[in-house]
């Protein structure tokens, strides 16, 4: 594997950063908080204009790293549309998009949107799935609703790594930006004469968030590579990164608002928004506690597989 | 990380396996054949081109790549580094030497070195100079054609066994107190030195202090410029930029442990079995940053603060690991030589991984290190630029 992206991929990226300043950054979740029915008329075009619905994530390597760059870059943003969703749709379905469901209310933040959704439980069985009309206004929702399902077929197996792995590039973005942001804030924000970035208290926070977000980057590398090479343990990669992300993601952003203070609580912030709308990534389909049992059960006995799995370390007499 | 990397770890596997008693935990036991075994594993590394890899062809190395570089420690330090010693003389003694020696430090070190048959300690820290190390006290002054040196170091691995010491002592006092520090290269046989154990968590043998009485040495002991020796361990520190291997200890333990406890795995609390499989991705994410830092490396563009993430992350899984570990042997009632063996591999973890936030540079040097590459612009947006082959 390789450790980072593509080159390619590293300028689909940027491209991308740049096409959704433009098309308002920051401001666009809050317009669509504000105005849900504009929801996919403002990302819709931008991301057709970048070409993302031409990308073919299961077929290239290069294209599912591309994908992948899109993802991060829209979670920079916050944008709000189910960017790695859509990408994720499934081959053999006629369906928009693919979301990985759990627990006894499927739900996804898909509210609004005029599109036909697939939906794959983590054992494989796929469903066409609808989506509500969601209980309460994104404000509070982050337009996650609950979805209709009709069973479709149990052929998912193949679904579920790309279901979960997309969702934490786009979580990797928000954490990207949160770290910058409050890098930013800490380095003009002055407390008693100095500014916070001075304070080795301070300093030591953002590195504990540096190091989770570092971690993240890397596991999703990794799970990306997993894909590709379609290796028997692909789910468990995907979960095992899913739990970096989550843990990661309670971190960074835990730090992040520490170090804004109640500045970071405010609409006026962007730290406020992207926090609020990082939540549906972190609890669906599984949170921490359900997706770290969900990788219990799967590795058993065997473990992860890395340096010592498999035969070799009982070859050396050590888990014989 | 290619073939020849892959085909080194086998050989590597193949000769621990040979060679190493069943119940070897290091060369820090009160038992004097655990280090007889480490000087015999070296010499038969030295044979077969495997103990100085990295070295360039004219000192007797294969020139080997990062990556297989990358598999000896992770090899090494899975199996509780049975080069002992050696491995500081291979690692950085001797590329330094080979950097500022003179062709005479070149000839009487290296080939030492090279085969296998000379400890080197470190003679850096000292009671007040510590993560600081500028700050360092031991003086060298000189006296017609030789140097005095006086002072005390401190943590001193490997002390007790070493025929040499790679000394830092101030030998001037610049404006800045990086200036006017000089390296000798001290033959540990030499009248002036004491020697005195420390017994510590770690081990019997492995921590000592060191104390320099009037100690002479002359100036072919010198390495590199007077005065400039700062640079010199700033190159060194570079050389251990990656640091030791420790996910591969945690994940080679981990990975045991159902085997090890048998039926008893299953029955253990759910929670404790969850920690297991958290420990697993931590193991993944701290090999996997480590293999950022030897790709960059190979790029020639790491800077300590990139290195420092992974440094963080592979200190604390280290003891975060030992923890779950050392539970999990407490609720295993099996018996058996296997059983017991790797409970003792366990307890000698846990105990080692105490200071691993603290040796080799602390975990607090690491996130200034870090701090500082955050705050000055060291850090960009995601753009993943560098394609960097790992396997």
């Amino acid at each position: 594997m390789n450790i980072e992206l593509s080159d390619e991929a590293g300028e689909f990226g940027r491209q991308a950063l740049l096409a959704f300043e433009q098309a308002g950054g920051d401001a666009l979740v809050a317009i669509a908080e504000a105005e849900p029915d504009r929801r996919e008329s403002l990302v819709a075009p931008v991301l057709s204009e970048l070409g993302a619905w031409q990308l073919d994530p299961r077929g290239d390597a290069a294209e599912l790293e591309a994908a992948a760059a899109l993802c991060r870059s829209a979670g920079y943003w916050a944008v709000p549309y189910p960017v790695a969703e859509r990408l994720a749709r499934p081959a053999d379905l006629d369906a928009d998009g693919l979301l990985v469901v759990a627990g006894p209310r499927p739900s996804a933040s898909v509210a609004g949107l005029s599109l036909r959704w697939a939906a794959v439980t983590l054992d494989g069985r796929r469903s066409l799935a609808k989506a509500r009309v969601p209980a309460e206004p994104a404000r509070l929702s982050a337009f996650v609703t609950e979805l209709d399902l009709a069973p479709a077929d149990e052929n998912g197996a193949k679904d579920v790594a790309l279901g979960l792995v997309l969702p934490c590039w786009t979580l990797l973005g928000m954490l990207d930006r949160a770290i910058q942001l409050a890098r930013e804030h800490v380095l003009v924000r002055e407390q008693f004469g100095h500014p916070l970035s001075s304070f080795q208290s301070v300093q030591f926070q953002l590195t504990d968030a540096e190091v989770e977000r570092s971690g993240v980057e890397a596991l999703a590398k990794y799970a990306l590579w997993s894909i590709q090479d379609d290796i028997p343990e692909t789910v468990e990669d995907a979960l095992a990164l899913r739990l970096a992300a989550v843990e990661a993601a309670a971190t960074v952003f835990a730090v992040a608002h520490q170090l804004f203070g109640a500045l970071g609580f405010c609409d006026e912030t962007s730290l406020s928004w992207l926090s609020r709308y990082s939540e549906p990534l972190r609890r669906l389909p599984l949170g921490r506690t359900a997706t770290l049992e969900e990788l219990t059960r799967r590795l058993g006995r065997r473990g992860l597989t890395g340096l010592y799995s498999g035969p070799a370390a009982s070859s050396l007499g050590v888990a014989s | 990380m290619g073939d020849a990397a892959t085909a080194l770890r086998g050989e590597l596997r193949q000769l621990v396996a040979d060679q190493l008693p069943p119940n070897f935990l290091g060369a820090f036991t009160d038992d004097p054949a655990d280090l007889d075994v480490t000087q015999n594993f070296c010499r038969l590394l030295a044979e077969r081109g495997l103990l100085c890899l990295a070295w360039p062809p004219e000192y007797g190395g294969r020139g080997a790549s990062l990556w297989e570089q990358t598999v000896v420690r992770e090899e090494m330090w899975a199996h509780h580094e049975p080069r002992g010693a050696q491995y500081m003389g291979v690692n950085w003694v001797g590329p330094t030497i080979m950097r500022h020696g003179t062709p005479e430090q070149k000839l009487r070190h290296l080939p030492a070195i090279a085969r296998g048959e000379v400890i080197w300690c470190q003679g850096f820290s000292e009671p007040n100079a510590g993560s600081d190390l500028a700050s360092l006290r031991t003086a060298a002054r000189r006296d017609g054609d030789v140097w005095r040196i006086t002072g005390q170091k401190i943590w001193t691995s490997y002390a007790t066994m070493a025929q040499w010491c790679f000394l830092l002592a101030r030998t001037s006092r610049g404006e800045k107190k990086q200036h006017g520090i000089t390296v000798f290269l001290v033959p540990m046989s030499s009248p002036g030195i004491e020697v005195r154990p420390i017994r510590s968590i770690l081990g019997p043998h492995h921590l000592n202090e060191v104390f320099f009485d009037d100690l002479q040495v002359t100036e072919e002991d010198v390495l590199g410029r007077v005065d400039e020796g700062w640079q010199v361990a700033q190159e060194v520190l570079a050389f251990e930029r990656v640091g030791i291997a420790r996910y591969a200890r945690c994940e080679r333990l981990l990975l045991a442990a159902p085997a090890a406890l048998g039926d008893e795995w299953d029955e253990l609390p759910a929670e404790l079995r969850a920690r297991w499989a958290r420990m697993l991705m931590h193991c993944r994410r701290a090999r996997l940053l480590a293999y950022r830092v030897v790709a960059h490396q190979g790029e020639g563009r790491v800077r300590p603060g990139e290195a420092a993430p992974y440094r963080i992350a592979v200190t604390r899984l280290d003891q975060d690991s030992a923890e779950v570990l050392m539970e999990i042997v407490g609720h295993a009632s099996v018996s058996g030589e296997a059983a017991e063996r790797f409970r003792q591999e366990v307890e000698d973890h846990w105990r080692y991984s105490r200071a691993s936030t603290v040796a080799s540079g602390s975990i607090e040097m690491q996130r200034i290190l870090l701090a500082r590459s955050m705050l000055s612009g060291g850090r960009t947006p995601p753009d993943g630029s560098a394609r960097l082959a790992v396997a």
